[in-house]
């Protein structure tokens, strides 16, 4: 993968389809602008100069995605009806914020009795996540304002972690909504089969819902969890938290938790991001 | 959650990003120990959030079922298995316990 022999097909791929996206322009203004439509263009599944790339979403990935979110959504709605929300409340909070994190991070304050700006803060803090996904993903899309304000605003991990390992900026863009679909479908219909659950589980501790909670976050973070840094910063935060969780106002710790970061930051200088490549023979 | 909450929450996820592709980014990307920085703040925060979740009661901090559940999970997790097997693994073993210590 990565050879220079790859890069061929794709530039002349790539020529292709903004030959063919001009035309497309030219039609419109022509006046004939419903003429042609998308599905007319090169067709990507005949088209033999396929582009050859780095890892694409298949459909197994896509399945995978939208089970995933399906899961999550279904989890953080059952949790925020246990919470004492309402049905149309969870449903509303959880499609308009689209951030389990940050929403079980509010819940988790608001469960140790902290207050409503505690538990806003301490989601604020977890949702930095995404701040820091778009700074990743932004200068790797084609330019242009609202496209990349569009795809900003929908940035997750998948999505971001596929789409920037595509070599062109419209493979980029390709692939990233490609991923934000099927994490759509699965979040929209995992929350509202997760508000129907909610309503009948009854005792949720009885089905260990309580451990799920935690559980989701932690396979939410693993990968950040695998490099040394991450480790270090997630076991420091996670005892800070715990040595101060009995002497502070609750939320406090959670925020608190975030010098984990210095810490591992001097523990360790020179990260390791790119691993070596595994040797050839 | 309240509505306020609801409010703020939306603007920290979908605010934070704008924020971060446009102003903070092109920023950012000149200063790598920052960007390191702000890249480690989720381990930390969400392993505490984690953390609490998992030993807390109020603010007394308790081993029960959960912490089996979570050690579980982070078996799991280890092992990178998918996100559905570690959830449900997680709550079939918390609730077993439960149920078998009565």
């Amino acid at each position: 993968m990565g050879s220079a022999a790859d890069t061929g097909p794709i530039s002349a791929a790539g020529k292709r389809w903004r030959c063919w996206r001009r035309q497309g322009k030219h039609v419109a203004a022509g006046g004939q602008g419903l003429a042609l439509r998308r599905g007319q263009g090169p067709d990507r599944m005949t088209d033999p100069v396929q582009p050859v790339t780095a890892p694409r979403l298949s459909r197994i990935d896509f399945a995978t995605m939208a089970i995933t979110f399906f899961s999550l959504g279904v989890t953080l709605q059952v949790v925020l009806i246990d919470s004492g929300a309402s049905s149309t409340r969870a449903f509303v909070a959880s499609a308009v914020i689209f951030s389990a994190t940050s929403q079980f991070a509010y819940l988790a304050v608001r469960e140790g009795g902290g207050g409503d700006w505690a538990a806003i803060a301490a989601g604020w803090v977890v949702a930095t996540r995404f701040g820091i996904l778009a700074v990743s993903l932004s200068p790797k899309l084609p330019k242009g304002f609202s496209r990349r304000a569009a795809a900003a605003l929908n940035a997750f991990d998948p999505n971001v972690a596929v789409a920037v390992q595509q070599p062109t900026p419209k493979l980029v863009e390709r692939e990233f909504w490609r991923t934000t679909a099927g994490m759509m479908l699965g979040w929209f219909a995992g929350i509202a089969a997760g508000t129907l659950l909610g309503n009948f589980l009854g005792d949720t501790q009885r089905w260990g819902l309580d451990a799920v909670f935690p559980a989701a976050l932690l396979a939410i973070i693993g990968n950040l969890l695998r490099q040394r840094d991450g480790f270090i910063a997630g076991v420091t935060g996670a005892i800070i938290c715990l040595v101060l969780l009995p002497f502070i106002p609750a939320g406090l710790p959670i925020i608190l938790s975030v010098l984990g970061v210095a810490i591992a930051l001097t523990a360790v200088r020179q990260p390791k991001r790119n691993q070596p490549v595994k040797p050839a023979a | 959650m309240t509505t306020l909450s609801i409010v703020m929450l939306t603007i920290a996820a979908w605010g934070q990003r704008l924020v971060g592709a446009f102003l903070i980014g092109p920023w950012l990307t000149k200063r790598p120990t920052l960007t390191r920085a702000a890249g480690l703040i989720p381990a930390a925060v969400v392993m505490a959030v984690i953390v609490q979740l998992t030993l807390a009661k109020g603010r007394d901090l308790v081993i029960d079922e959960r912490l089996a559940g979570m050690i579980v999970a982070a078996a799991l997790v280890w092992r990178r298995a998918p996100f559905i097997v570690v959830v449900i693994s997680a709550a079939i073993v918390t609730a077993g316990l439960r149920a078998l210590g009565g």
